[in-house]
């Protein structure tokens, strides 16, 4: 188990989870259902979302196996059937609507048995999951080609005129009555949206009206494939022709290996409404050439040119040596559609070395270093309000619409805050636009301490700013409250002459601050005052109103002073 | 280190996403659950020669690179959202550092608060904070970068390190790093990084 460990981790996967059929049964259901379940120990491995040849059992091994130096990676053979032999399928302009593009491949004499099956069905699962972006840009469907005759037809029609038997149903249905009755269906019904309101509905038919499949919710059960199958039509329809060409070649990379003739894909012809054909699947074999100087500088190893070949062997990329040494031709594989620079095969390299191997150093840069003075001002003024008998707290940037509205006696219009679309719960509707909720919301969590509590947070906020190129900015604020018996608004007063007094700046109208009567909707009337300085109002300082204190399911008065602090930086 | 400014908690995705070589419909981009803003929905203005480029590098390729041969929509690019972590002001940053006259090496970090659309949990937060450092010269190596990892977590009391491949679509080669956990007796990871894609 440790060694496995080892190699997933020295090759990039991680090793989640060890556990066996009655582990999972055991922890989901209890002991007692668990028993008789099966003791093989199973190994969860998470793969890197980039790596699609590595997410079937056929393709780890596959990979790993080339890793240990134990098989030459196999080489994937595209077989073109003779003039008319060959299966054909026919893109017609309707699905340029909703689903215009299509490859198509045959596997041929192909050898299913339980376990193979259940990872081809698997296989296909991760793949919508995973490129397919939930079968949104690409929806795979799988047939028993001996069941059906070519050439297919590759069309959309009105749901009203589409009418099958789908999979391992027992009566045809028409395609809006399929749409109801996957409704429930905790699997399929989460792409029901995907076509449900258009027009027309994708559907692949064969020479002889039988339904292949409807994309991308479900197959046809003529078609479907048994543990008897021998020849399989598989077909990738998708709005990223990218993507489709990419997940159709993984399919059939992965499984040719059970074809009589082991690692053989047999071509489809695919032909597009504007008459253009196109042989599917791609397979291609592209080469790039690197120094192995480059690759050597870019990870700070030294190996020779045909070392670094062999190691990019190991990685599935078959590399040799051209020009007396000076080059290595890399072959990338259909398998890997994630090496798309010269750097994801650097990486490669350096996986391949071992990562641990590489000697650590120190970059020679010379810099001197800089704090930003906004956050050098907020760490000196912590300190001293601190040092002044406040405590710091940290709070969340998000909160609810009422926090900084309806709770502060303010519409939330006049808030000019910053909205998020898409909360999980109402805690999180708004980016706060004062710290004063996040403090009183802190202080109603401390209600048991003992009073006063002195409590202040340095961070920011957020509001709409159409200057900005996004749209919202940040405002570093500071906020002070005071929570006691009585108000303490003298003592709040006090904390803003002595942050004056530590920026230097003095009390007067010219050339530093004053205070000046003002009113605002969550101070008590009377008992508010706006603080001006550097020629604005930089914030406000007062006794809260009782109102407020009541929302925020507090009993004490208090006082609290809340400033802008940029203008000082 | 010099500290890089990061006092913007709303981003485009433009910064956050696309100019780091996330495609726009990848899972990936899902990856980090993100929370998209109602109100500025869109960010109003974008940086129009880069956009371009980058715009290419997604579709087409560029800069050696296949691309990854889709349609690149400035619209989604556009929307706005609350950063998920502080590599897009790393990344307005060394925008920054491309449009000085003369190229100078630079070592930035900056501590600073993210978000993320999860829900909460004893492990995880919606907001946390992020510390991040880039440094940019001219001949580094993924060396470099392990020695810099292994002084920084050194100073902070990690000493035992292991680095193990992994997967950023802005980074290749990408490393997460491990430390050993004396407390729960297992390797744990504490950091992830890599070298910027060309």
């Amino acid at each position: 188990d440790e060694e496995f460990d080892e190699l997933c981790f020295e090759f990039g996967l991680e090793l989640d989870e060890i556990t066996s059929e009655k582990d999972i049964i055991s922890k989901e259901k209890g002991e007692e259902k668990a028993k008789g379940a099966s003791d093989v120990v199973l190994y969860k491995i998470d793969v890197p979302a980039n790596r699609y040849d590595l997410l079937c059992l056929e393709g780890l091994v596959r990979g790993l196996q080339v890793f240990k130096e134990r098989i030459n990676l196999p080489r994937f053979e595209k077989i073109i059937p003779a003039e008319g032999e060959g299966q054909r399928l026919i893109i017609t302009e309707q699905t340029a609507q909703i689903r215009p593009h299509a490859v198509a491949a045959v596997l041929r004499n192909i050898t299913f048995t339980k376990d193979r099956y259940d990872s081809f069905i698997d296989l296909q699962e991760k793949l919508h999951q995973n490129i397919c972006r939930k079968r949104a840009l690409v929806a795979i469907g799988t047939h028993d080609l001996d069941t059906i005759t070519g050439p297919f037809t590759f069309t959309a029609k009105a749901p009203s005129e589409i009418k099958f038997k789908p999979l391992n149903q027992s009566q045809e249905y028409t395609a809006s009555q399929i749409m109801d009755l996957y409704r429930t269906d905790s699997h399929l019904r989460h792409y029901l949206h995907l076509i449900e309101n258009k027009p027309r509905y994708p559907v692949i038919y064969d020479s002889n009206g039988v339904v292949l499949s409807m994309p991308p919710i479900i197959n046809g059960d003529h078609t479907k494939i048994s543990l008897n199958t021998r020849n399989v039509f598989i077909e990738c329809t998708g709005t990223d022709i990218t993507k489709a060409k990419i997940v159709l070649d993984i399919i059939v990379t992965m499984f040719s290996e059970y074809c009589e003739k082991p690692f053989t894909v047999e071509a489809v012809e695919v032909v597009y409404p504007n008459g253009k054909t196109h042989i599917s699947p791609e397979l291609a074999y592209r080469t790039e050439k690197v120094k192995p100087e480059y690759i050597n500088k870019k990870v700070g190893i030294s190996e020779t040119a045909s070392s670094l070949a062999k190691l990019l062997t190991r990685m599935c990329l078959k590399s040799h040596v051209t020009g007396n040494g000076s080059h290595i031709e890399v072959e990338i594989p259909p398998t890997r559609a994630d090496i798309i620079h010269a750097c994801d095969i650097v990486e490669d390299a350096a996986i391949a070395y071992g990562y641990n191997n590489i000697q650590m150093v120190i970059p020679k840069t010379y810099t001197i270093a800089n704090q930003l003075p906004l956050n050098k001002l907020a760490e000196l003024l912590r300190l001293d309000l601190a040092a002044a008998g406040f405590t710091e707290a940290l709070t969340f940037a998000l909160c609810s619409q009422e926090d900084i509205a309806d709770k502060l006696g303010m519409d939330i219009s006049a808030t000019n805050a910053v909205r998020i679309a898409n909360p999980k719960t109402a805690e999180f509707q708004v980016a706060r636009t004062t710290l004063l909720p996040g403090l009183l919301k802190t202080i109603a969590a401390n209600r048991k301490m003992p009073l006063p509590l002195k409590l202040f947070e340095i961070s920011d906020i957020v509001v709409k700013d159409p200057n900005t190129d996004v749209g919202a900015r940040n405002y570093r604020h500071l906020c002070a409250i005071y929570y006691n018996k009585s108000p303490g608004f003298e003592i709040i007063h006090g904390l803003l002459d002595r942050v004056m007094q530590v920026l230097e700046v003095p009390p007067n109208e010219e050339n530093g601050y004053t205070i000046k009567a003002a009113e605002g909707t969550a101070f008590f009337p009377g008992r508010c005052a706006e603080v001006f300085a550097k020629g604005q109002s930089i914030g406000k300082l007062g006794v809260v109103h009782p109102d407020v204190i009541t929302k925020f399911e507090l009993t004490m008065p208090c006082s609290v002073l809340e400033i802008n602090i940029e203008p000082f930086v | 280190f010099t500290e890089m400014p990061t006092d913007n908690f709303v981003e485009s995705s433009f910064w956050n996403f696309d100019a780091l070589f996330q495609p726009q419909q990848h899972p990936a981009r899902d990856q980090h659950d993100t929370f998209f803003l109602l109100d500025p929905a869109e960010a109003p203005q974008l940086p129009p020669g880069y956009s371009s480029k980058v715009k290419k590098v997604h579709s087409q390729g560029g800069y050696g690179s296949q691309g990854y041969r889709y349609e690149w929509k400035v619209e989604e690019a556009r929307k706005n959202l609350l950063r998920t972590h502080t590599t897009s002001a790393s990344a307005r940053a060394l925008f920054r550092l491309a449009r000085q006259e003369k190229f100078t090496p630079v070592k930035y970090f900056s501590i600073d608060r993210v978000f993320r659309n999860e829900s909460l949990d004893a492990t995880h937060l919606a907001e946390f904070h992020q510390v991040e450092g880039v440094v940019a010269d001219r001949g580094l190596t993924l060396g470099h970068l392990m020695g810099t990892l292994k002084q920084f977590f050194t100073k902070l009391g990690i000493s035992q390190l292991r680095f193990k491949p992994a997967y950023n679509p802005y980074t290749e080669p990408s490393m997460e790093v491990f430390s050993y956990h004396e407390g729960l007796k297992k390797w744990v990871e504490v950091g992830n990084s890599g070298v910027f894609r060309p």
